[in-house]
């Protein structure tokens, strides 16, 4: 009985995470994107590292979000932190390439400390709605920090830094932030189909009965929690790669806000909805700011994001990949022949 | 002494202003289970709402007024057009709350610039009180006032009410209060409406006291009002006034002797209390 329940779990988890019809897709997007330095301008080509690295940040909010059932809206200390502590090591200590070594283990164990202090607080109270608040409230304590900390980060002028050579030519840090973002996908798909993943999926859809079943869930979500945090930090570690600067702006609830933004347009739990979502938010946003002369509200990003943002809740639920699933399952469906 | 004064009087002060914006959330929360994520938004309202009329009347009171109607119109619209729908879906309201927030947070700075903007005092209550030797803005005590007046209206509306009693049963069970014949969903939008009321009336208040107004002062202040609900307890109407006291008190007393603990006390108070009682101070446990 309980294997059977097992199996089904593993192949809705399989269907989720890669859908049979979605292979082929993957692998021609996959060689479109390994072409495209060489098809167009740097513009386009930063444009999609900049989408390969917050896609990961997208993905490592997926985990929390869409497979655990966590909404944590402080999770941009995770990434703000990783660009942090990259810009100060590559400020202060030099730019040889055993520094960002450096830059990506002092990242590691930061996650993981403020990924246990945030869990220790917030899972404590045992609601969606205590977490989201508690969660909201340490976020905007790491920003003040941040903002007040002068002699370290620099304040609201924001930290430039100057980055390790291998980074500096945009076409191979194109392929660097694509090799990252693809190894990140396979690994958080990894970690979602092991045993405590299938866990955090039982929490998601009940948390009583997986604690009634004798699964310590506070626990399950810190391990989730931990994961996703040093995820997020690497992909702030990445962005320091591609921006070369560092500001409070990254440590912001709209900071969060844009992971969460991602996952819902691209379809929560799904983890590669959040690539899709990322693409689309980036080019959307892109797109906007083009038409700028056309007429001045088209500068105003944050109108157009928030009107998203509540319309795709409120209309499009399962996000762009749920409505592709729902065409290929309703309308690609194979009929038997009579 | 004279320190003890002072600080007692300004944290009180802060204390009346974190409980018109905490009162509520914290009700809406409790009745509707709605986290309202918009809710420093309409304080944010409330303050550009009272400095514009000011600006143009010179007249507080009507500023003030204003920025109640304009906070109570804008919950009667939020409920009845985003919230309504997502009704038991609680990740759903979280959102479309956010969403909320974002535009309505950018167009405050797309009408009234992203520069803050001078706010004063109302001539009345610009000077200064002896108060056991020392010198007191009138401002301040005004605001305690007003506070204690707010408490004890909420306090007998609740207890002392048909209105009150109907947001009493549905804290406790929704389902039953709609079983027994009434139309719940009316006195949802009622509630939304005066907490949105209440918030920009908070944020109306706020902004003589610290001078000025500005875009980012709707966040600031919502985060203090989460904190007060998480630490008094989801719904309760004592816990959020006592959570008020107590992060308002503790804010002085910190940003007076140290300063630089001023950022995470209030998330090093949180955390204890989360540790002691998850539920809350007054929370119910297992609500």
């Amino acid at each position: 009985m309980l294997a059977s329940l097992q199996k089904r779990l593993h192949d809705t988890v399989r269907q989720g995470v890669f859908h049979p019809q979605f292979h082929f897709l993957a692998y021609a997007l996959l060689g479109v994107l390994l072409l495209l330095p060489q098809l167009t301008g740097l513009v386009t080509v930063g444009l999609f590292t900049r989408i390969f690295v917050l896609a990961v940040f997208g993905m490592s909010y997926d985990l929390l979000r869409g497979y655990a059932g966590i909404i944590n809206l402080g999770h941009a200390l995770f990434f703000g932190g990783g660009t942090y502590i990259a810009g100060i090591v590559f400020a202060n200590y030099g730019t040889s390439p055993s520094m960002l070594g450096l830059a990506v283990l002092g990242t590691t164990a930061y996650a993981m400390l403020a990924a246990l202090l945030m869990g220790k607080i917030a899972f404590r109270g045992g609601n969606v709605v205590a977490c989201a608040m508690i969660t909201l409230a340490l976020g905007e304590i790491v920003r003040q920090i941040a903002e007040s900390w002068r002699a370290v980060t620099h304040g609201a002028d924001g930290l430039t830094f100057p980055i390790p050579m291998m980074f500096r030519d945009r076409v191979a840090l194109y392929y660097y932030a694509l090799a990252f973002m693809v190894i990140m996908m396979l690994a958080l798909r990894q970690f979602i189909m092991s045993p405590t993943g299938r866990v955090l999926l039982a929490i998601r859809e009940n948390e009583q009965r997986a604690i009634f079943l004798g699964y310590n869930t506070a626990s399950y979500k810190l391990v989730a929690l931990q994961v996703a945090g040093v995820v997020c930090g690497w992909s702030g570690v990445m962005f320091a790669l591609t921006s070369r600067f560092a500001n409070t702006e990254l440590l912001t609830v709209q900071q969060t806000l844009n992971a969460l933004l991602v996952t819902i347009v691209g379809g929560t739990g799904t983890l590669y909805g959040a690539i899709v979502g990322t693409a689309f938010v980036q080019l959307a946003q892109h797109t906007l700011l083009g038409l700028r002369g056309v007429h001045p509200i088209f500068e105003r990003w944050l109108l157009f994001f928030g009107a998203i943002y509540v319309f795709v809740v409120l209309f499009m639920p399962t996000g762009i990949v749920g409505l592709y699933q729902r065409f290929i399952s309703h309308w690609l469906q194979p009929v038997k022949p009579r | 002494m004279d320190t003890f004064i002072i600080l007692l009087v300004n944290g009180l002060a802060d204390a009346s202003l974190i409980f018109l914006m905490a009162a509520g959330l914290s009700i809406i929360l409790g009745m509707m289970g709605v986290l309202n994520f918009a809710h420093g938004t309409m304080f944010l309202w409330g303050g550009y709402t009272s400095v514009w009329i000011m600006a143009r009347t010179g007249n507080f009171w009507l500023g003030a007024l204003g920025a109640v109607a304009v906070g109570a119109l804008m919950g009667l619209v939020f409920e009845r057009l985003f919230i309504r729908p997502a009704y038991g879906k609680v990740t759903a309201q979280i959102l479309i709350t956010l969403g909320l927030m974002i535009v309505f947070t950018d167009l405050a700075r797309l009408l009234w610039g992203a520069t803050p903007l001078p706010a004063l005092r109302p001539a009345v209550f610009d000077g200064m009180v002896a108060l056991g030797g020392v010198r007191i803005a009138e401002y301040r005590i005004f605001l305690i006032v007003i506070g204690v007046l707010v408490a004890i209206g909420i306090h007998a509306l609740i207890n002392r009410t048909r209105i009150g009693m109907v947001m009493r049963a549905g804290v406790q069970s929704p389902e039953m209060v709609r079983a027994l014949g009434i139309d719940i969903s009316k006195y949802f939008t009622l509630v939304f409406a005066g907490g949105a009321a209440l918030a920009a009336l908070g944020g109306a208040l706020y902004v003589p006291l610290v001078g000025s107004v500005w875009s980012g002062m709707g966040m600031e202040n919502q985060i203090l009002a989460f904190i007060v609900v998480v630490v008094g307890g989801m719904g309760s109407f004592i816990g959020t006034a006592a959570g008020s006291l107590l992060i308002g008190l503790m804010g002085t007393l910190v940003a007076w002797f140290f300063p630089p603990a001023a950022v995470v006390a209030n998330v090093l108070l949180m955390a204890v209390v989360l540790v002691w009682k998850p539920a809350g101070l007054f929370g119910l446990e297992g609500k």
